[in-house]
């Protein structure tokens, strides 16, 4: 069957790797409660994928032949987390060498076999939000990734039917990395500014030139030779034109405003902030006019521009209307963001469904992937985690995550050596488990020594917020 | 008495060897033109080419070229015979892709107005309109080498960044002769950024490819719209856009260096989405991709060198946790696999050839052998070193067999070349014989040297490291302190720009494995770096590891004093 597969590839002239098909499974999950997150908490009930898509949720329902069962009795079932801001199974983070490098795609360097993708499954995350990192003003375009481990073609973890993305980065990164590092701009706020701004305004001459030339190049006797090729310019204009969703990396209220009006000035509507840890100061203008801002729980003063901040963030956005997830940003927080969100009960006070829709519907809407994931809902695709506990309460531990009706993870088939690649030439790889003060302290060094490479040591494993 | 006589008859033969010269001078100014360019090599048992039984055959070939093979090859006046009794020939072997006697040209100058973020082509090691053969000494020691292990052609790559220049094909002749074969036969590239610039990382390469394509492209479409209509603006072709050219338009491939499996799926995307025609070199890591390479159809040259079984054999089989037995376990199976992937890759039916680059010279035959031991046959060992790589390269009809009119290529051996206790007596390369010291009863054919026998580190070293996000370099000096070493080493300034020289401490020297330490002080941490390598020759080869955020593979070259 796969010889036929191959045969039939090499007939048609593809490459299996840019028509994968990936797995889809079909399973009935019964007696659970259902939290949907959309349309309440259903107890006792059934759900019935059949596919990889939500069939049926209701009570007694009977698996069709061939669909095995799972009693969920006493367990919760929701939908699969997603992580709006990581750097998970990613070769290269930062192509830190320029303020714009939107033509950079991180869809170039995924690595299907990283770890970090069954740590977080083992964590109820089934999509993550793998993005470039933030040293640039305009980063490359982001991938966002559905957890099918086991996967050796990248193209299979890729989620193909989600739209692009792209980071924007403010502050300190980009200043500290290009006008203190390089010497050119930007090297104050300002110039960020002003590189944003030049950016698109070239962008506009840019589709603008080829626009004329396109009009030109059928006419006879055409003089108009073909401009330069640009990916970066195209790329921007692509924003313009609504085509890709900007996500930025941001931490003061001043920044933050300053990004929404150039958005205003130049039409741009698919914008969500990253970290923005002041957002709270500005909270109704990300509520009027942004797709909100994607935040930490509880986690600052690892830089000067990121002192000012507060656990109340998140509530305080989505009290103000602003579309508000919690991300991870770590290799550590991802494997537990069900206990972030809950950290927005503790201080805030938000609902059940609240805290959950900031790490489900909220950053699935984030992706623009929410008419597809981030609830459980008959007809959207079956990424569903089975949690022992509610997910909410600090006893609550992941039993079984699935993507697309397939199960990727199980908690009582969890072996102690889950790597797909092994290096034939080192004993054991090291493993370096850190406590968080550890971490903090050390990616600050890290960041200062790293950066001043000028890019050629920055870590994936490391933080690049 | 008796001493002076001997030194004045050491000065009688100096004075006649003077003299002999000095006679030859008036029609041979280099003294060292051959008697005959005529050779025959007797009664040997000849393997024409892969699959082919041996048979008991004369060769006779003039002036590089085979005038015939056979058993009634009738000898003319002047031939130098060489009796092939007991001795085996075989068609000599073609490297795809090399690096033997390749030197990289040294870096211009950063122009006064540099920018980082938009450096100029030739600093961002993208240079297509260069060729190798620019770069290639004939009479270096690697080539040598290369020919001792049986290599009498290949295809050379040159040394630099992401878009390095053009390959050319070389026969491994005498060095004064001219032995290029063909040029410009294929633009090599790579996904290694740029140090300190753009593009600095694999995302930033394949960003960069892209976009120098596609302007390649437009200024062929400005260059045949400014021919054909009035009025058109000058195009203003830039020297890489005309290095370009020949790819764009499928004249030659791209040979594309992609060892892991995750850079063959890049480098086949990026040719998917480009569409120019691909040779993929120094595979290593291939064993997933196997169905992927099937049914793209692409040419691949693998990797000539194997994993080293350092990790292996360290494995204790006492006083271990069984976590640790299983995690050994599955180390053992990646090895074993890995060892295996030659002869998978020849079940698929795909018809590879080897890549020199990265292998050392002398274990080249050992790792063929341990690739038959695996499953690889001999008829598609030899098939991957003669045949396959004379197609792939486009010169089967002078070179990868042993036939009337194809070039005189041959390896003599005292045994069935992939027997353990072959070794190579003769290499013909261009009709040139070159020949080897043959050892009784060593079990190591090349009789190469003790590994770390009167190995001295001292000198100075150029080292280059890649890390996932980009590579850097810098200089490494060794000096002898009584029984051990001292040094400094030098890297990037992380505090801005520049240089920062550091000492390097606990330098152990043991057999030629070199290992020692450095400091870096990272705003007011210390971060030690460890790095341990293996020395061959001129060149070490390593690993340099950070606690805590792994280790990334060395290299370096002697820089002074050359041995």
């Amino acid at each position: 069957m796969k010889k036929l597969t191959y045969i039939l590839a090499a007939l048609l002239g593809l490459g299996l790797n840019s028509q994968a098909q990936t797995p889809k499974g079909s399973i009935l999950i019964k007696n659970a409660t259902v939290l949907t997150i959309t349309q309440g908490n259903q107890e006792n009930t059934d759900v019935l994928v059949q596919d990889g898509i939500i069939k049926q949720i209701g009570k007694n329902l009977s698996a069709p032949s061939g669909v095995s069962t799972i009693d969920a009795t006493g367990k919760y079932l929701m939908p699969g987390i997603i992580d709006a801001h990581s750097h998970v199974a990613l070769d290269v983070v930062n192509e830190a060498s320029a303020p714009i490098t939107s033509e950079v795609r991180m869809k170039d360097v995924v690595n299907p076999f990283e770890i970090g993708i069954y740590r977080a499954l083992a964590g109820g995350v089934t999509i993550s939000h793998a993005m470039h990192g933030s040293a640039n003003v305009v980063g490359g375009q982001n991938a966002t990734l559905k957890h099918r481990w086991g996967a050796k073609d990248p193209a299979e973890i890729i989620m193909q039917d989600a739209p692009r993305t792209i980071k924007f980065a403010l502050g300190e990164n980009p200043t500290r990395v290009h006008g203190r590092g390089n010497g050119i701009q930007p090297r104050t706020r300002m110039g960020v500014e002003a590189v944003l701004r030049n950016g698109f305004n070239e962008a506009i001459q840019y589709k603008k030139a080829w626009e004329t030339y396109n009009a030109a190049k059928s006419q006879k006797g055409n003089t108009t030779p073909p401009p330069a090729y640009s990916e970066r310019l195209q790329t921007l204009a692509d924003i313009l034109d609504g085509k890709i969703i900007i996500h930025c990396h941001s931490y003061r209220a001043d920044e933050i405003y300053m990004l929404i009006n150039v958005a205003r000035d130049f039409g741009i509507k698919k914008l969500v902030f990253q970290h923005t840890n002041e957002g709270f100061k500005v909270a109704p203008e990300i509520a009027e006019y942004t797709m909100g801002a994607s935040v930490f729980a509880d986690w600052w003063s690892y830089k000067f521009e990121v002192y000012y901040s507060t656990a109340f963030n998140a509530a305080i956005l989505q009290r103000n209307g602003a579309l508000t997830s919690i991300n991870s940003d770590s290799a550590e927080l991802i494997r537990h963001l069900y206990h972030e969100a809950a950290k927005t009960q503790r201080y805030g006070g938000l609902t059940d469904d609240e805290a959950l829709a900031m790490i489900t519907i909220n950053p699935a809407k984030q992706l623009g992937i929410d008419d597809k994931v981030g609830s459980i809902e008959v007809g959207k695709q079956a990424d569903l985690v089975v949690f022992e506990g509610h997910p909410l309460s600090s006893y609550a531990i992941p039993q079984m995550t699935f993507v697309d009706g397939v199960k990727y993870f199980d908690i009582k088939e969890d072996k102690d050596d889950q790597r797909q690649l092994i290096a034939a030439t080192e004993m054991v790889e090291p493993i370096f488990l850190r406590a968080d003060e550890e971490a903090h302290r050390c990616m600050q060094d890290v960041d200062a020594y790293f950066e001043a490479f000028q890019g050629a040591f920055l870590l994936e494993e490391e933080h690049h917020h | 008495m008796k001493k002076s006589f001997l030194k004045a008859s050491v000065l009688g033969l100096m004075v006649t060897g003077i003299f002999l010269q000095s006679a030859q001078a008036q029609s041979d100014p280099t003294g060292k033109r051959r008697v005959t360019g005529t050779y025959a090599i007797t009664n040997a048992t000849l393997f024409a080419s892969p699959g082919q039984p041996g048979t008991k055959s004369t060769v006779l070939f003039k002036d590089g070229v085979i005038l015939g093979v056979g058993s009634g090859i009738s000898i003319p006046a002047g031939t130098k015979v060489i009796s092939g009794d007991s001795l085996f020939i075989y068609p000599g072997f073609i490297d795809g892709a090399g690096s033997m006697g390749v030197t990289k040209p040294k870096d211009p100058e950063k122009p006064k107005d540099f920018v980082s973020s938009a450096p100029p082509d030739e600093l961002a090691g993208i240079t297509p309109w260069r060729s190798v053969v620019d770069q290639f000494d004939p009479n270096s020691g690697d080539v040598n080498d290369w020919r001792k292990a049986g290599f009498t052609i290949s295809n050379l790559i040159p040394d630099g960044g992401m878009i390095s220049g053009k390959s050319a094909i070389m026969v491994l002749g005498d060095g004064n002769s001219t032995n290029l074969i063909r040029s410009n036969t294929a633009l090599a590239a790579n996904f290694r950024g740029s140090r300190g610039m753009y593009p600095a990382t694999a995302a930033g390469v394949m960003a960069k490819f892209r976009d120098v394509y596609q302007n390649s492209t437009l200024a062929l479409e400005h260059e045949s719209l400014f021919a054909s209509n009035a009025g058109v603006s000058r195009p203003k072709t830039t020297p890489t856009q005309t290095g370009m050219a020949a790819v764009i338009q499928k004249q030659i491939p791209v040979i594309f260096e992609a060892p892991r499996e995750l850079e063959i799926r890049r480098a086949i995307s990026l040719q998917k989405e480009l569409g120019f025609n691909l040779i993929l070199t120094g595979l290593e890591n291939y064993e997933n991709v196997i169905p992927l390479l099937k049914s793209s159809g692409i040419l691949v040259l693998i990797q000539l060198s194997l994993p080293d079984d350092k990790a292996i054999k360290a494995q204790k089989e006492e006083g271990v946790s069984e976590a640790t037995q299983a995690q050994y376990a599955r180390v053992k199976e990646a090895y074993e696999s890995a060892l295996k992937q030659a002869a998978k890759l020849e079940a698929a039916g795909i018809p590879f050839a080897f890549s020199t680059s990265g292998a050392k010279s002398g274990d080249a035959l050992k790792n063929l052998r341990t690739m038959i031991e695996n499953g690889l046959s001999e008829k598609a060992a030899m098939a991957a070193l003669t045949t396959n790589a004379a197609s792939i390269l486009g010169i089967s009809r002078m070179a990868g067999t042993i036939e009337k009119g194809k070039l005189a290529n041959f390896i003599v051996s005292t045994d069935s070349i992939f027997n353990e206790d072959a070794q190579i007596k003769h290499v013909v390369a261009d009709g040139y014989i070159f020949d080897y010291e043959v050892k009784r009863k060593t079990s190591n054919g090349n009789g190469t040297t003790k590994p770390g026998e009167g190995i001295s580190i001292a000198g100075v070293w150029e080292y280059q490291t890649e890390s996932p996000a980009g590579s850097t370099g810098g200089e490494l000096e060794f000096t002898k302190q009584g029984s051990g070493y001292e040094g400094t080493i030098t890297y990037d300034d992380p505090a801005g720009s520049g240089k920062v020289k550091a000492p390097v401490k606990n330098v152990a020297l043991n057999g030629n494995q070199v290992s020692f330490e450095f400091d870096v002080d990272a705003g007011g941490t210390t971060i030690t770096v460890s790095i341990s390598g293996e020395i061959s020759g001129s060149t070490m080869d390593g690993t340099m590891s950070i606690a805590q955020f792994g280790s990334f593979p060395i290299s370096a070259k002697l820089a002074s004093p050359s041995l």
